[in-house]
């Protein structure tokens, strides 16, 4: 069974293929200024020597920020849950996860079987993300795979008084001219990303088997002075920067293989009484949350909520969930009365009733 | 006895000469790694100007970021302190300073005496700075000016995060590169937007009071002040040279300890 994963970062694109649940390809490439093309550019690359084409996969999941620019994917997942799961195949004892990517940093707790179970994230800030590590490579004129080696070199890190991407830079570019050593400067920053990181991680739980995950986890020095600051050994993947794909890919495993279906996104509201089921069932991979039915319900019992992820998603609000059939119709009857409702307005047919 | 304050601020290095009837010289010169060194260069041009020397009587005061670190000043003040003495000086109906600085953001109060009475200041974070709006201007590939009268232009403005410099940069990017890009003059009223949503919310932090000033580099950007008027609801005041209120500030400290016989 031939399944891919493909996270479409912000900064670079990764894709895993899987068949019947090892890595057979993986592969990480830059993400272009069109989401359609770098995702058709990336899944090539990773089919690329293995004899396979696009066709030969099953099923495929797309995940990261762009993951709703992948034509060929059959799905989207957060990567909030694609990186829970993809640590999850590595090592089943990982709880907590500092996912530090392109363009911002997550801490997520998962459980024994990589279901996220709280998660916190910063992407408000350029401050301590790849991004940033960017820059100062440009400013420092190293190559960014060095920057690592060349950071764990240094004996005596530079304080810096800022995570503001642009004042560090300012601040690094006054350092050079003094003449601090470059390693020195690249210490100390990592040492303010990682007390930022630090205080990410103390708002979840923050537990003894700790990994982190993203780009930047490839990074040996900041690896290092997160060690120091967390004071934890975090266990890492072989390649932490493709977490997000595997997960993607091994959730792609799960629907082909019928477990775990697209059922389990599925939210039921209702209750079975006596005269018959009443459920309002609401497909929570099809909502876009665009909110249209909750002012389209003549009944009004839709409100939209954040769900795990942040993302608005449709629910039927609590109060009414226990008396849903004497508010609500049903679907056949309120059609007959009602022409905008809740069916004719979802462009996504994300909800349905049993009724 | 001359009275003489210096601002060194992270862009730039401001100095005011005053004598009893007002402000006698000003000079503003680029800011170096030493603010030593960079004090020392406004001093000389601002002497230079005045007709005066190094060697005559002076009454030095420092403050901005690197006031701490001159070693010729008679004393240090607080930016605030300073902020407070040249806006009143400027416009005694002042109750409310907004200065806008390259690196940081400080608002003050003061009372009808001209002493500060509450301040707030954020200087962690380039979003809503004058080197922000610097960058855009290179992005833009405009000058600063050239900004300002394009956004009395705009009718709407352009959607741009005020949180992070660094990411506001990418969103004016997609902007321009939209298809249809957005108007430039939408995108500009929208950086303006953004440093301005910034500094209302440093300004809610100690509470609007009127007259507001306006000072700092910043406040040359007349399309931004504009904006700012339309959110704070009425005109704010602004001073010829925004940037030197707080270096007049200083050099009016220095004045008053002359009269005092302050050392």
């Amino acid at each position: 069974m031939i399944v891919a994963g493909i996270d479409i970062g912000s900064r670079a694109a990764k894709a895993v293929v899987l068949n019947d649940g090892s890595i057979i390809s993986s592969v990480i490439c830059d993400t272009g200024p069109e989401s359609v093309k770098t995702s058709y550019r990336t899944i090539e690359a990773a089919l690329n020597g293995t004899g396979l084409s696009l066709d030969d996969i099953q099923y495929s999941v797309a995940t990261g920020y762009g993951r709703v620019l992948v034509p060929f994917a059959n799905e989207n997942v957060s990567e909030i849950s694609c990186h829970a799961r993809g640590i999850n195949w590595y090592s089943s004892s990982v709880r907590t996860i500092l996912d530090m990517g392109g363009q911002d940093c997550k801490a997520i707790n998962c459980d024994a079987n990589g279901r996220v179970t709280n998660f916190i994230m910063n992407d408000k800030c350029a401050g301590g993300t790849g991004r940033f590590l960017e820059m100062i490579a440009e400013v420092l004129n190293i190559p960014l795979e060095e920057i690592g080696d060349l950071a764990l070199e240094s004996k005596t890190a530079i304080p810096f008084n800022t995570i503001c991407a642009v004042f560090a830079k300012s601040e690094a570019i006054s350092f050079l001219r003094q003449g601090v050593a470059k390693r020195d400067i690249l210490a100390g920053l990592n040492e303010a990303i990682a007390t930022r990181c630090l205080n990410l991680l103390r708002r979840i739980s923050l537990e003894k088997e700790f990994s982190i995950t993203g780009g930047i986890a490839k990074n040996k020095g900041m690896v290092a002075k997160l060690k120091e600051a967390v004071g934890l050994e975090p266990l890492l993947a072989e390649d932490p920067q493709i977490i997000g794909a595997l997960g993607a890919a091994l959730f792609a495993e799960e629907r082909c293989k019928g477990i775990g279906t697209r059922e389990e996104l599925k939210v039921h509201y209702g209750y079975t009484d006596g005269t018959g089921d009443y459920f309002i069932t609401i497909d929570t991979a099809r909502c876009d949350g665009c909110g249209e039915c909750v002012p389209a319900c003549p009944s009004g019992i839709f409100e939209m909520v954040g769900d795990d992820n942040g993302q608005p998603k449709a629910k039927v609000k609590e109060a009414v969930r226990k008396k849903l059939a004497f508010l609500c119709p049903g679907f056949h009857s309120c059609s007959r009365n009602h022409e905008v409702n809740c069916h004719s307005v979802c462009q996504q047919d994300a909800i349905s009733h049993t009724w | 006895m001359k009275a003489l304050g210096i601002d060194v601020g992270s862009l730039t290095t401001k100095a005011v000469i005053l004598d009893d009837d007002g402000i006698l010289a000003s000079s503003i010169v680029s800011s170096g790694d030493e603010a030593e060194l960079s004090a020392k260069a406004a001093l000389e041009q601002t002497l230079n100007q005045a007709g005066l020397s190094f060697d005559d009587n002076l009454y030095i005061i420092s403050t901005g970021v690197g006031g701490k670190s001159i070693s010729f000043s008679q004393q240090q003040k607080a930016l605030t302190t300073c902020l407070a003495r040249g806006s009143h000086y400027l416009f005694p109906s002042v109750r409310m300073t907004i200065e806008m600085g390259a690196e940081s953001s400080t608002i003050i109060k003061v009372n009808e005496r001209g002493r500060l009475s509450d301040w707030a200041n954020q200087d962690k974070c380039a979003a809503g700075s004058g080197i922000f709006l610097q960058q855009m201007a290179k992005l833009m590939e405009m000058s600063l000016a050239d900004m300002a009268q394009l956004s009395f232009k705009a009718k709407s403005k352009a959607d741009i995060s005020s949180t992070c410099a660094v990411f506001a940069e990418s969103e004016v990017i997609s902007h321009v590169h939209r298809d249809p890009p957005t108007p430039r003059e939408e995108i500009v009223a929208g950086i303006y937007f953004s440093v301005v949503s910034r500094i209302m919310s440093l300004c809610k932090r100690v509470g609007i009071e009127k007259d507001v000033a306006v000072t700092g580099g910043v406040a040359l950007n007349s399309g931004l002040v504009r904006i700012l008027e339309e959110e704070i609801g009425f005109g704010v005041m602004v001073p010829d040279i925004p940037q030197i209120a707080a270096a007049l500030g200083a050099a009016l400290v220095a004045r008053e300890n002359i009269e005092k016989g302050i050392k």
